[in-house]
């Protein structure tokens, strides 16, 4: 080996360290970049993401999460090259493409599809929307701009505000240039540490999630969950503002011009805000909302003169009676008033209360900390340029970080009462006040009770008939017999004794039907044992094998007992009738107050409650006792319809078996 | 023979009696309450019981109760049960234990007096009263399902008469075949349900009543 090559070797060996950390400085360059680009995709996420929940474009949230995905994918390759640290990736599969079943069509979640794009879209948006790592990688866009920049770009910084300030105060300070050159070897030093460290961040959020998330990380997550939903509810709210506009130049104006009727629509769209806020405050602020309006108007009877009333107006066609109608509903509706108040409030009452927790935690971060580190880090100050807000507290830049940070502590703390006090601020206006309340109470007994009294007069009379056609007929048939008998023994005793035998079986037939008869009206084991042992009297002699699974602590009062059995008894028999099922279960619970009745069957599903007369009866039935009926029943099963009925147990009788 | 009666309704009650004591009974006790039941039954140790499901005080199954009750003290105990109208729950309730001395009837079958002393005769020997009603319940049920589907029309319609506690002569005249023929039915049913031939009627009764009660629990 010649000298010459030896120094070269040299040369290269003490030159490699520095190429080392001079090449460290450009990816922690680079990886600023990508902090700077991670904050341009943050942006245009919230864009769609507001959009997308708010006005319900539900492809715009996975549009842009897929879109977003390679950016991330990109950091976790830069991690592995350039930190070596490995970050897994962490999205699940993409689903397969829907395989249609022996008929063509594609099943989906208990539904059949003639075309297989329909499936596989949604496929595809569960398959984003679901999967958590969606929602870290979330979690990284909003945070990556600052941790990332910092870490990637510190080093960078400092050898060029080294070199800066070596060359522009050389010449005046003696100092200059070695603090200059320290600040270049120390950002040279630094930058190897702070790559790694980068790579280190990234894998923190960037990693496939662990199976126990830790408290930490639930409470991140439920944070990040909450300022979401304010953001949400911020875009919904802002929305009021247009229609509020919208409506209040349309009443004057529709007036004016004689065209109210043309109002309802615009009345009627407008609910749908409103309805959107009362669905979100029950589901995100759990404060539940009822809906406040009265129920739709039907069309009164035509007059014998041809014409439909409404108020005092004469309508000859139904078209201008039902509209003219529909706007009176709507108008005398106090609810659509208060929904018409609230629009334009709603901006500025619940919008504070909204904007409030992200705008403190959002100012105290990005407006106070972050620029008076970056003041720090770089040597510029923004307070001084800016007016004394942005990177300082009343023109104290020594105050920012401080204040910064109890901002966004106030932030953090106020998130979720915001989200609740905001709920509670919907049901103020947009629930329905006492009256309404007790309005749509009465309407409701009034509706059930000429139902149960409609129910109560029908059975009354087919008992009648019944018993008129059937029982009480034999009966005189075997009265008449008894007589012809009595008159017949002496003289014909063969002939008498035929007809004694033909009066047994009349006797006989009218004791069947009043069996049946007495079954319809309160079956017997109803009586002597109670729900649980008379459903499975019913289901044992069913022709479809039923399973009865009751738990009950008590029994129930003996109308409510009653209609659950018919309730049920009718749901079986359908079952028999239509579903074409092997096995059915029925099953009985009691809690919080509710008696929970399940019907199940692997029959062929398809059920229309709005269609069977026979739902429509239970429903009718359980009405009276605020009871309410479910049906669950896809094309192709199985069904499961399920009661619910308000009521007490008393305390158990002695147990019969 | 001596028979314990319980039934609440004076008419009926009173007509019971007679129509037994008339076929030869002894009508030791006629009671209308379930506890007065449940003494007379343990206190008196009757032949046969003939009991209403529903009695008072509580006018629910008292009646049912206070038989099975007593069965459970005294195994095998004679019991007919009368009822305005039949389940198979209560059926598979009194077939429960499996020992034999049981009857189950609708009350419309007292008109026919003939057939319904030869039933309490049968739940005294310790034979089996099913009522029709039950059986074809029982069989509608199993229609569909194995080994029970394997029957062929006949061998069910003399399985349905076996369950009622008919004899081999009285399925013959019912069914209008030779005891033979029904002596192949009964055979052929036990092989398709697996029950070892026996030559006791009574046991083989009890084994088909076994079986469906099985078959129904299932």
């Amino acid at each position: 080996m010649s000298p010459g090559t030896d120094a070269v070797q040299t040369c290269r060996m003490t030159l490699a360290p520095v190429r080392r950390r001079a090449l460290a400085l450009l990816h922690g360059l680079a990886l600023a970049g990508l902090g700077a680009a991670s904050a341009v995709s943050l942006a245009v996420h919230l864009v769609f993401l507001v959009v997308g929940f708010g006005l319900g474009v539900v492809i715009l949230p996975p549009l842009v999460i897929r879109a977003g995905r390679p950016l991330a994918d990109l950091a976790r390759r830069l991690a592995a090259a350039w930190s070596r640290v490995e970050v897994a990736r962490p999205y699940r599969p993409q689903p397969a493409r829907p395989t249609p079943d022996a008929e063509g069509r594609y099943p989906r979640n208990g539904r059949l599809y003639r075309r297989p794009w329909v499936p596989a879209l949604l496929d595809w948006i569960d398959w984003l929307l679901g999967d958590p790592a969606t929602y870290r990688d979330l979690a990284w866009l909003a945070l990556n701009p600052v941790v990332g920049t910092l870490l990637g770009g510190a080093p960078a910084a400092l050898v060029v505000t080294g070199v800066w300030y070596a060359v522009s105060r050389a010449g005046t300070d003696w100092w200059a240039l070695p603090l200059g050159l320290g600040a270049v070897v120390a950002g040279l030093a630094a930058a190897p540490g702070l790559v790694a460290a980068h790579g280190r961040w990234t894998r923190l959020l960037l990693r496939p999630p662990r199976d126990e998330p830790g408290r930490l990380r639930v409470w991140y997550g439920r944070l990040l969950l909450t300022l979401l939903r304010l953001l949400v509810l911020l875009g919904l709210s802002l929305l009021a503002l247009p229609l509020a506009v919208l409506v209040a130049l349309a009443l004057p104006l529709g007036y004016a011009l004689g065209a109210g009727v043309l109002l309802a629509p615009l009345i009627e769209a407008v609910r749908h805000l409103p309805e959107l806020r009362r669905r979100l405050a029950g589901r995100w602020s759990g404060v539940e909302v009822p809906t406040p309006y009265l129920p739709r108007p039907k069309l009164p009877r035509r007059r014998p003169d041809g014409h439909y009333r409404v108020g005092d107006h004469l309508y000859r066609t139904e078209r201008w009676a039902g509209r003219h109608l529909r706007l009176r509903w709507l108008i005398r509706d106090g609810a659509t008033w208060r929904d018409l108040l609230w629009l334009p409030l709603d901006p500025v009452v619940g919008g504070l209360v909204l904007a409030a927790p992200p705008a403190a935690l959002g100012y105290g971060l990005f407006g106070l900390v972050v620029p008076r580190l970056a003041a720090l880090l770089l040597g510029a100050d923004p307070g001084r340029t800016a007016g004394g807000w942005y990177g300082a507290v009343a023109g104290s830049p020594a105050a920012a970080i401080p204040v910064g940070l109890a901002l966004a502590v106030l932030g953090v703390l106020t998130a979720s009462p915001a989200l609740r006090a905001n709920g509670r601020w919907v049901r103020l206006l947009l629930g329905p006040t006492e009256r309404a309340r007790l309005a749509l109470r009465v309407r409701r007994l009034t509706q059930t009770r000429a139902d149960a009294t409609e129910a109560q007069a029908a059975e009354l009379r087919r008992i009648e008939r019944d018993l008129h056609d059937g029982a009480q007929a034999r009966l005189v048939a075997v009265g008449i017999n008894l007589g012809t008998v009595e008159y017949l023994l002496d003289r014909d005793p063969q002939a008498a004794r035929a007809l004694l035998a033909e009066t047994r079986e009349a006797a006989a037939k009218a004791l069947a039907e009043l069996r049946d008869l007495v079954r319809g009206i309160h079956p017997p084991v109803l009586a002597e044992r109670g729900l649980a042992d008379a459903i499975r009297a019913f289901a044992l002699d069913l022709p479809v094998r039923t399973q009865v699974d009751v738990e009950l602590p008590g029994r129930a009062e003996p109308p409510i007992e009653s209609a659950v059995y018919f309730a049920v008894s009718e749901l079986l028999t359908n079952v028999v009738r239509h579903a074409r099922a092997e096995r059915a279960t029925v099953e009985l619970r009691y809690g919080d107050g509710r008696l929970r009745v399940a019907v199940r069957d692997d029959g062929q599903g398809g059920a229309d409650p709005t269609r069977g007369s026979g739902l429509r009866g239970v429903e009718r039935r359980l009405g009276t006792f605020d009871g309410v009926v479910a049906v669950d029943s896809p094309p192709g099963g199985p069904t499961t319809v399920t009661l619910e009925v308000p009521c007490v147990l008393s305390s158990p009788r002695t147990s019969t078996s | 023979m001596r028979v314990v009666l319980a039934e609440d309704l004076y008419l009926l009650r009173d007509g019971l009696s007679r129509l037994l004591t008339a076929h030869g009974f002894d009508v030791v006790a006629a009671v209308e309450t379930g506890p007065e039941l449940r003494d007379a039954l343990l206190g008196l140790r009757p032949d046969v019981a003939v009991v209403d499901v529903r009695l008072p005080p509580t006018r629910t199954d008292e009646g049912l109760q206070a038989a099975l009750a007593a069965r459970r003290e005294i195994p095998g105990l004679p019991v007919l049960v009368l009822s305005q109208h039949v389940e198979q729950l209560y059926a598979r309730e009194l077939l429960a234990d499996g020992s034999g001395g049981v009857g189950y009837l609708l009350k419309d079958r007292v008109f026919n007096a003939e057939q319904f002393v030869d039933a309490v005769r049968r739940v005294a020997g310790g034979g089996l009263a099913m009522d029709p009603d039950v059986i074809a319940k029982l069989l509608a049920r199993t229609r569909r399902e194995e080994p029970m589907g394997r029957l062929t029309p006949r061998e069910r319609e003399v399985l349905a008469l076996m369950a009622e506690g008919r004899s081999n002569h009285a399925i013959g005249q019912r069914l209008f075949l030779s005891a033979s023929a029904v002596g192949k039915h009964i055979a052929s049913i036990f092989g398709k349900l697996g029950l070892a031939p026996s030559d006791d009627d009574n046991r083989r009764v009890l084994a088909v009543l076994a079986y469906l009660n099985g078959a129904a629990d299932a």
